[in-house]
C-alpha cells in the first residue's frame, strides 16, 4: 500500500529552483511591466531557457520529459514570487499538450522545440462573442480552397496575441454539421494575412494582455490542421484538463502570495499595542484561508496527477480549478482587509491581486459552469441547460 | 583542472536558528537547513572556471546525512561528482579537527584549485580556508571578489573595505570567494533532473584513515560553555520634535558614532 503526499527530492528541488529565479524578477518587476505597458519577455526567456517552462513536453523534443505535475508547480512557484505567467496555462499545457499527442511528425518538430525553451510562445483561441461558456455556439470556421484552408470567424478575451508566434484556433469545418460542436484545431501564425487583434482594455493588473481576434479569410497551409479532422473532440479535451490544472496552480500562486503578504503585515502592524495578527478578528479568516489554499493544491496536485497517469481528470481538474480559485479569491480579499488602508495602495501590492483573483473564477471555465458539471456528472443530478 | 569546492550545510539564516542545550552545538534536527550561502558562490565559480579551462567540479561536504540535500543543490547547479563525509564520531568537532577532516579527505582527491565560501552563516570563523591550506602545505587565497586562473596561477582580487589587493599563488591553492564575485545560477530543470545519476560517494573516518578520537565533542580544541538568547529590543529613542528635530536627530546619530 503507498500514498504518497511527499512530492519527493526531484520536485521540492524544481520547487526551491523556480522560486529561485521568481525571485530574481519578483512582484515589483511584474508590476512594473504591467502598469507600463511593458512584457515579461525576459523572465518567460530565462525560465524557457532553464527548461522550466517544457518540464512536461516530449525529451525528443527539447522538453522535460515530466508531465502537468511538474509544470503546475512551475506556474505556482512564479505566482507565489508574484510573477504568475499566463501563458502557461496556454502555450505548454493546452498547445504543447494538444500537438504534442495529436500533432503530425513535422507539426511536432515545428513547434514543440519552441514552445518547450520559450523561444517560441502560441496562444489558445476558443472564445467567442457568442461562445464563452457555451462552445458549442462556436461559428468560426475553415472551408478547403484546393490544398488549403481558409478560416473566418471571431474570437474575444484571446491572452498574449502580442507575445505569441501562433494562435491554437477551435474552430469547425464548413461543411461540417452546425449545433453540437465538431471541433477542428488549427495553428495560425499570428502574422497570417487576414489576422486582426485589438487588445481589451482590461482592469487587470497584468502583463499578459486579452485581445479582440478577427479571421478575415486567412488562408493556411493544409498540415495548418492538428493531426487528423475526427480527432478533433478528443484535442480538445485533452487541451482542457491541462488548462484547468492549470488555472488552479496560477490562483495558488496568488493565494500564497496574498497570504505570504497579509501575514507578514499582521505579524508587525501594531495598532493596539499588540501585533494586528493577534486578534482572532484577523487570525482565524487567515487560517481558514490557509487551509482553503491546501486543500486546493492537494487537489489540483491529484489531478496533475492524475492526468499524467492517463487516467480520467475531468472532475479533479475542474475541482482543482475551482477550489483554488475559491482560495484566491477569499485569500486576496483577506489580504488586502488585514492590510487595512495599505491594502488599496500601490506599494503593497495588494490591490493589484484583486481582480486577478476574480479572473480565476471566471477564466477559462466558471465557478457556475463547474458546478453544473459536477452537479451533472458526480451527483447525477438532471442536466440544467 | 580538477577543482573540489567545500560545501557545508548550515541553518538557514533567514529562520530562528538554535542551539542544543543538551551539549551546547548548532541545533540541526529543528533547523531549515539550507546550503551555506557563501558556498553557492564558491560553487558557481568553479563551474565558471570548469567551464573555462575543462575538467571537472567535485563537492566536498562533511556533515551529517542530511547534507546529502545540499549535495544534490550543488550537483543540479552542475557539478559533476559529491564526496560527502558522514561519521557519528564527528558531531561537534570544533575548526581546527573538521579542518583535518578536510584536508584528509582532499588528499584522496585530485585537485589543482579548491573552492570554498570565505565564511559560514552558522560560526562565521572565516578560518577553513587556512586551517586547510596549513594542513595541505598549499597557498590560500582569502576573500575573492574575482579569480582568474592562467598559466599555472590563481589570481584573485581580495576584497578589503576600501578597495582589492591583487594576490596571485601557484596552483594547487585553495580560494575563498565573497558574495561579491558571481551571481550563483538557480538550478536547470535538466539539472535538477541529472542529479540524481551523479556519482556521490560516502566516506567514513576509517576511509580516511582518521582516528575517531581526532575529532568529535570531547576532544575537541573549543567548547561552548554557556549560550544565552538574544536580549529582547530595548525600548529605542523616541526624538520629539519641538522645532530642533533635525538636531536632536542629528546629535543622536553623533552619539552612536554613527556620523
Ligand atoms: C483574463 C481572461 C483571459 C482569457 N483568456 C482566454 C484565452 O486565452 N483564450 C480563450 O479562448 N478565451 C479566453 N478567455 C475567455 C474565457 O474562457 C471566458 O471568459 C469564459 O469561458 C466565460 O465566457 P464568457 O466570458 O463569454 O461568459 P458567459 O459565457 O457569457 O457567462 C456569463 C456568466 O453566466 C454564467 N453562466 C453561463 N451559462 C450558465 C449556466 N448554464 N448556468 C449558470 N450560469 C451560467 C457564467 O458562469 C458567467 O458567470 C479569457 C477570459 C479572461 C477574463
Ligand atoms: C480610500 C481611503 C480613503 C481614506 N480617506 C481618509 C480621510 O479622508 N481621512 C482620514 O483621516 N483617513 C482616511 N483614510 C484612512 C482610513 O480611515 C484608515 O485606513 C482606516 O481607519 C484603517 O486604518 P489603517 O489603514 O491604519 O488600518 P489598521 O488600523 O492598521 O488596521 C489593519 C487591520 O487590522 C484590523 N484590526 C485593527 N485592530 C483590530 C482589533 N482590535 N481586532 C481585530 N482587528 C483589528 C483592522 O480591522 C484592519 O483589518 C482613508 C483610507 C482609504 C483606504
Amino acid at each position: 500500500m503507498t500514498l504518497h503526499f511527499d512530492e519527493g527530492d526531484e520536485l521540492r528541488a524544481l520547487r526551491a529552483a523556480v522560486a529561485d529565479l521568481g525571485s530574481r524578477y519578483g512582484q515589483p518587476y511584474f508590476l512594473e511591466q504591467a502598469r507600463s505597458g511593458g512584457r515579461t519577455d525576459a523572465l518567460w526567456a530565462e525560465a524557457g531557457k532553464a527548461g522550466f517552462l517544457g518540464v512536461n513536453l516530449p525529451e525528443e523534443y527539447g522538453g522535460g520529459g515530466g508531465g502537468m505535475v511538474e509544470l503546475s508547480i512551475v506556474l505556482e512557484e512564479l505566482g507565489a514570487a508574484g510573477c504568475p505567467l499566463l501563458m502557461m496555462v496556454v502555450s505548454p499545457a493546452i498547445c504543447g499538450t494538444v500537438i504534442g499527442r495529436f500533432g503530425t511528425d513535422e507539426q511536432k518538430q515545428r513547434w514543440l522545440p519552441g514552445l518547450a525553451d520559450g523561444s517560441s510562445t502560441m496562444g489558445f483561441a476558443i472564445t467567442e462573442p457568442d461562445a464563452g461558456s457555451n462552445s458549442h455556439e462556436i461559428t468560426t470556421a475553415a472551408r478547403r480552397d484546393g490544398d488549403e484552408w481558409v478560416l473566418s470567424g471571431q474570437k474575444v478575451w484571446i491572452s498574449g496575441v502580442d507575445q505569441a508566434d501562433a494562435l491554437l484556433v477551435v474552430g469547425r469545418l464548413a461543411d461540417g454539421p452546425r449545433g453540437t460542436l465538431r471541433p477542428a484545431l488549427f495553428v495560425v501564425p499570428t502574422d497570417a494575412p487576414g489576422l486582426a487583434a485589438h487588445p481589451i482594455p482590461m482592469e487587470i493588473v497584468s502583463p499578459e494582455r486579452q485581445f479582440q481576434v478577427f479571421l478575415d479569410d486567412v488562408r493556411l497551409p493544409a498540415d495548418a490542421l492538428v493531426g487528423h479532422p475526427d480527432q478533433g473532440i478528443a484535442q480538445l479535451f485533452a487541451g482542457l484538463n491541462p488548462e484547468r490544472v492549470m488555472a488552479a496552480a496560477y490562483s495558488l500562486g496568488v493565494a500564497r502570495l496574498a497570504m505570504a503578504k497579509a501575514t507578514d503585515y499582521a505579524r508587525t502592524r501594531q495598532v493596539w499595542g499588540t501585533p494586528i495578527g493577534a486578534h482572532q478578528g484577523l487570525a482565524h479568516p487567515l487560517a481558514a484561508c490557509r487551509i482553503e489554499i491546501e486543500c486546493a493544491r492537494l487537489m489540483t496536485q491529484k489531478a496533475a496527477w492524475l492526468i499524467d497517469a492517463g487516467q480520467d481528470a475531468g472532475t479533479a481538474a475542474n475541482s482543482a480549478k475551482y477550489a483554488a480559485a475559491e482560495a484566491a479569491v477569499h485569500a486576496v480579499d483577506q489580504a488586502i482587509q488585514t492590510h487595512g488602508g495599505n491594502g488599496l495602495s500601490q506599494e503593497y501590492g495588494v490591490a493589484a491581486l484583486l481582480t486577478m483573483s476574480r479572473v480565476s473564477r471566471i477564466a477559462p471555465v466558471s465557478r457556475e459552469m463547474i458546478l453544473s458539471f459536477v452537479a451533472q456528472h458526480d451527483l447525477r443530478l438532471p442536466r440544467s441547460y | 583542472m580538477n577543482i573540489v569546492v567545500l560545501v557545508k550545510q548550515v541553518p538557514d539564516s533567514g529562520s530562528e536558528r538554535k542551539l542544543d542545550p543538551a551539549d551546547n552545538t548548532v541545533a540541526r534536527a529543528s533547523a531549515d537547513n539550507v546550503i551555506n550561502e557563501m558556498d553557492e558562490y564558491a560553487i558557481e565559480e568553479a563551474l565558471l572556471v570548469r567551464d573555462r579551462e575543462g575538467g571537472e567540479v567535485t563537492v566536498l561536504t562533511v556533515g551529517p546525512d542530511s547534507a546529502t540535500d545540499a549535495i544534490r543543490k550543488a550537483l543540479s547547479m552542475g557539478a559533476d561528482k559529491a564526496v560527502h563525509v558522514v561519521d557519528d564520531a564527528i558531531h561537534g568537532s570544533c575548526a581546527v579537527q573538521t579542518s583535518g577532516v578536510i584536508a584528509a579527505a582532499l588528499q584522496q582527491l585530485e585537485y589543482d584549485l579548491v573552492l570554498c565560501g570565505a565564511e559560514a552563516t552558522d560560526a562565521q570563523l572565516s578560518v577553513m580556508p587556512a586551517l586547510v591550506a596549513e594542513r595541505l602545505n598549499i597557498p590560500q587565497l582569502s576573500g575573492a571578489r574575482k579569480l582568474t586562473v592562467e598559466g599555472g596561477m590563481a589570481k584573485i582580487e581580495r576584497q578589503t573595505d576600501g578597495g582589492y589587493w591583487a594576490v596571485e599563488a601557484p596552483l594547487p591553492a585553495i580560494v575563498s570567494t565573497w558574495d561579491t564575485i558571481n551571481e550563483p545560477r538557480y538550478p536547470s530543470f535538466k539539472g535538477i533532473m541529472a542529479a540524481k545519476k551523479k556519482p556521490v560517494e560516502t566516506k567514513t573516518l576509517a576511509d580516511l584513515g582518521l582516528d575517531a578520537g581526532s575529532v568529535g565533542l570531547a576532544n575537541a580544541t573549543s567548547k561552548v560553555l554557556d549560550f544565552a538568547g538574544r536580549p529582547p529590543k530595548g525600548e529605542g529613542v523616541k526624538v520629539v520634535d519641538e522645532g530642533d528635530g533635525a538636531q536632536k536627530f542629528v546629535d543622536f546619530l553623533a552619539s552612536q558614532k554613527i556620523v
